[in-house]
């Protein structure tokens, strides 16, 4: 008989009920989305990084699974305020409490399953479309890589159906602790104490140095090496704790004294937003400091790939160097946006180790070679080599013309003869045409059809291990490395900004309910519905950005610690792009959190015309 | 001369009109409260007078009839000018005193004036003179947590007068209070209504309608009786009240 009640109570709520559950299939998809890298072996081992990455990937993992446990907690808050009234009225009607705590766990559990399956599901085609779309973007292939994979499918369903066991556990303790009238009672009062001046002063301060000696120590990651990241571990966390505790709240107590606080319902914003920072302190730490890391994440990620070209430059000045090509191979090189192209004859000679090159056509044309000015920073320089460079073999210009001469010719010697020498050998001419681009990027599609055709003319003994050289073979193999790492960097900034969002988006969901009282007086008291709309907007906004700013600024400097590492470079700019794709999924999740909770608290008048 | 500061003709109001059980709530109401009268309005749960009350208040709209408030025929607002309309000519003390405990007890009084986008200058003069018309002035910078139900109650009837209403409609006020408590602020609703404030309480609460000049009785959507104080001490009156509810509940 109960549970028919139940299920009536969960009809007539369907559409939060709605809310809840496509949360939290979101959440279960974008957690098997994870899974389906994190736990295929064969496709992290198989890629470039290799083992490096399976340790991201576990680190990724636990941090998800943690988040999930949180997610799981506030969904469930969201919930059980729904019910409360219900469970009370079922307890004030004489119902035991054995019998309510089943319900309960049923409740959660059936909620909790069936979200986890169609979770799944929707996970399989997250993972499809989101690898394909990324692969395509950044030109990585997937080898060994499935959107549907069996371990992570059990992954996803172990660790869901032991989060909504713990839930249902505890929202059964909670109620069965809570008195009857109590739960019918449940929009109770806040114990709102205003916060004492010296303390908030104090810890505001405190929050700000902490900030700054954690920010001090990544800048400073040369001379701090490991030091830096323990640092600003415990003083990030803890300077994020006390910024939100109390420095956002000094601010705000100033906007509260100034005379924009009397207009409308200004004052009432800034307290309501005041009371739910100091509230929320926690969840808005992590969500900054998640928020911090999905970001840093993506930026880095991407961060890696853009250097890709700039470190293809400076290895060699010629993209590819092609040995007699094929009018095919011709023809594809001039569809090229090319830079320049130059083309000189050879003569390879076994006997004596040697190949001949006519000096004179490196005079005309000189042989153009990169070199690093700053290697730490990727700066480079192309020169034109000289005649005695090009003879010397421990020259810069030397090594990068034999990298550009076919695989089996790399092992001898480069000899500049002149025009009667070189007509004297008794060799079969060869044309070495090399090929300048302007971009890289751009002109990678076509550079990699000419290298296939290369590879093939070589044949396959002879490019066995060995590549086709020139700027394009290092360009392929780092964007095969830093690509990888990319794509797990934006996958798991992705996941980590969907699932704080979602986190905070039903903390703040929960709480809905005993704002309801509120918003109906002031409804009363005669405040117009758009003005009280805008209320709940400007406090919903203060929820989000506050985190999201103080993320922000946490990985702009904490990219100081790549840069000073010599790990990334161009990083802002990088940084930029992800702040901007970042924050407009963010603002997606902020509209739909305005849109439920103003259903929910703003009175519907029975007079709308 | 006195003035009317409701006019209430012919009222219906019905329920899920086009549904399968149309409900009717009031079925002709007709009456009218004068500038500066305390008027009670009495009823068994079901009476209809919470819906009157929510008609009078513009929370709601009845099916037929109109409402006058202050010259002003309020059935026919738009939602937004309802709203400018409850902030601007009516007052509300609800059961359960309704104050935003992130709100101290003053900036709790100002918030009818800051909806009325007033200047902050002149917020703090009308909250002051609200204040002082309750002796509440030493609560002011204490937040709802810090006071006793009979200080929640008496904030929330500073916050009903700030904007100088033509009419507070007092909802149960003392609903929630004990009976020291709802003695004063009963007290203090009779002093406001002395200095010229028109007040309308809604109660079932023999008690608090004693303090009120004339009670209307309302029964299955009609107003079933009225009675006068005329003169009569508080007792007497009280008394004639329970004789009164005595014969007509039957």
């Amino acid at each position: 008989m109960l549970f028919k009640i139940s299920l009536s109570g969960v009809k007539s709520r369907w559409k939060d009920y709605l809310v809840l559950f496509s949360g939290m299939m979101i959440t279960t998809a974008i957690f098997y989305m994870f899974e389906a890298i994190s736990t295929n072996d064969k496709f992290t081992t198989s890629s470039p990084v290799g083992q490096n990455a399976k340790f991201v990937f576990i680190f990724g993992s636990i941090l998800l699974a943690i988040i999930t446990l949180v997610y799981v907690f506030y969904a469930n808050n969201f919930l059980m305020s729904m019910r409360k009234h219900d469970y009370g009225l079922f307890m004030m009607l004489g119902a035991k409490s054995k019998v309510i705590s089943k319900l309960i766990i049923l409740e959660t559990l059936v909620i909790g399953l069936a979200s986890t399956f169609v979770g799944i599901i929707l996970g399989v085609g997250f993972t499809k479309g989101l690898s394909g779309l990324l692969s395509s973007q950044i030109h990585v292939s997937l080898t060994n890589f499935s959107a549907f994979y069996m371990p992570a499918v059990w992954a996803t369903l172990i660790l869901f159906l032991v989060l909504f066991v713990i839930a249902g556990l505890v929202n059964a303790r909670t109620f069965t602790k809570t008195s009857a009238l109590n739960l019918l009672r449940s929009n109770q009062e806040s114990d709102w104490k205003d916060p004492k001046k010296r303390t908030l002063f104090v810890q505001a301060v405190g929050g700000l140095v902490l900030l700054a000696i954690g920010y001090y120590a990544m800048y400073d990651i040369n001379h701090l090496q490991l030091l830096a990241i323990g640092i600003g571990l415990i003083t990030i966390v803890l300077g994020t704790y006390f910024v939100f505790n109390s420095f956002f709240v000094m601010i705000l107590e100033a906007v509260q004294r100034s005379n924009t606080s009397y207009k409308g319902l200004n004052n009432f914003t800034i307290s309501q937003l005041k009371f739910r920072i100091r509230d929320y302190t926690k969840i808005l730490s992590v969500v900054s400091l998640l928020f911090a890391l999905a970001l840093g994440a993506i930026t880095v990620g991407i961060g890696f790939q853009r250097m890709v070209p700039m470190m293809a430059a400076g290895n060699n000045a010629y993209a590819v160097g092609l040995t007699n090509p094929s009018p095919k191979m011709k023809s594809l090189v001039g569809d090229i946006d090319g830079k320049a192209q130059v083309t000189y004859q050879q003569k390879v000679d076994p006997g004596s180790k040697s190949v001949y090159y006519r000096a004179s056509q490196f005079e005309a044309q000189p042989f153009k070679y990169a070199h690093f000015t700053n290697q730490a920073q990727l700066k480079s320089k192309i020169d034109n080599a000289s005649l005695t460079q090009l003879k010397d073999r421990a020259s810069t210009a030397y090594a990068g013309l034999n990298n550009l001469q076919a695989p089996l010719t790399r092992n001898l010697r480069i000899r500049l003869v002149s025009d009667t020498t070189f007509n004297r050998i008794n060799a079969k001419a060869n044309t070495l045409l090399l090929v300048r681009v302007n971009d890289m990027d751009a002109a990678a599609t076509t550079l990699s059809k000419i290298t296939n055709l290369q590879t093939r003319q070589y044949g396959k003994k002879v490019s066995e291990g060995l590549g086709v050289g020139g700027a394009y073979e290092t360009y392929q193999l780092l964007k095969g490395v830093f690509g990888s790492l990319e794509f797990m960097g934006i996958f798991l900034g992705i996941a980590f900004l969907a699932m704080l969002a979602s986190c905070l988006m039903f903390k703040i969901l929960s709480g809905a309910a005993s704002d309801k009282a509120r918003f109906e007086m002031l409804n009363k008291i005669g405040a117009r519905k758009s003005v009280l709309n805008r209320s709940i907007a400007v406090q919903i906004l203060g929820l989000f950005i506050l985190p999201a700013v103080l993320g922000i600024i946490d990985v702009a400097f904490g990219l100081q610690m790549f840069i000073k590492a010599n790990l990334l470079h161009g990083a802002y700019q990088t940084f930029g792009w992800s702040v901007l794709g970042f924050s407009i999924l963010y603002l997606i999740y902020y509209g739909i959190t305005v849109m439920i909770y103003s259903k929910i608290v703003v009175p519907k008048t029975k007079v709308e015309k | 001369m006195t003035t009317e500061i409701v006019r209430t003709k012919d009222l219906h109001k019905i329920y899920d009109q086009n549904g399968p059980k149309p409900y009717e709530a009031l079925k002709g109401i007709t009456f009218s409260v004068q500038q500066g009268e305390f008027v009670g309005i009495m009823g068994a749960s079901g009476s209809g007078k919470t819906t009157l009350l929510n008609i009078m208040a513009t929370l709601d709209q009845p099916t037929s009839g109109s409402v006058e408030i202050d010259g002003k025929d309020v059935t026919n607002l738009t939602a937004n000018q309802m709203s400018d309309f409850r902030s601007e000519k009516l007052g509300f003390i609800f059961q359960d005193f309704n104050l935003l405990e992130t709100l101290t007890a003053q900036e709790n009084i100002a918030l009818p004036l800051s909806l009325q986008n007033k200047k902050p200058g002149e917020t703090k003069q009308a909250v002051e003179a609200a204040t002082k018309k309750l002796g509440i002035d030493d609560l002011l910078s204490k937040y709802p947590t810090q006071l006793s139900g009979g200080q929640k109650q008496r904030v929330a009837a500073a916050r009903a007068l700030v904007a100088n209403p033509s009419i507070i409609f007092g909802d149960e006020p003392t609903g929630a209070l004990d009976s020291t408590n709802a003695r004063e602020l009963l007290d203090t609703l009779t002093n406001i209504n002395q200095q010229g404030v028109s007040i309308l309480l809604v109660t079932h609460d023999p008690f608090s309608a004693s303090f009120c000049k004339r009670i209307l009785f309302i029964k299955d959507g009609k107003i079933g009786d009225e009675i006068d104080a005329d003169g009569k001490s508080r007792n007497e009156f009280y008394q004639q009240i329970l004789e009164k509810l005595g014969t007509f509940e039957q």
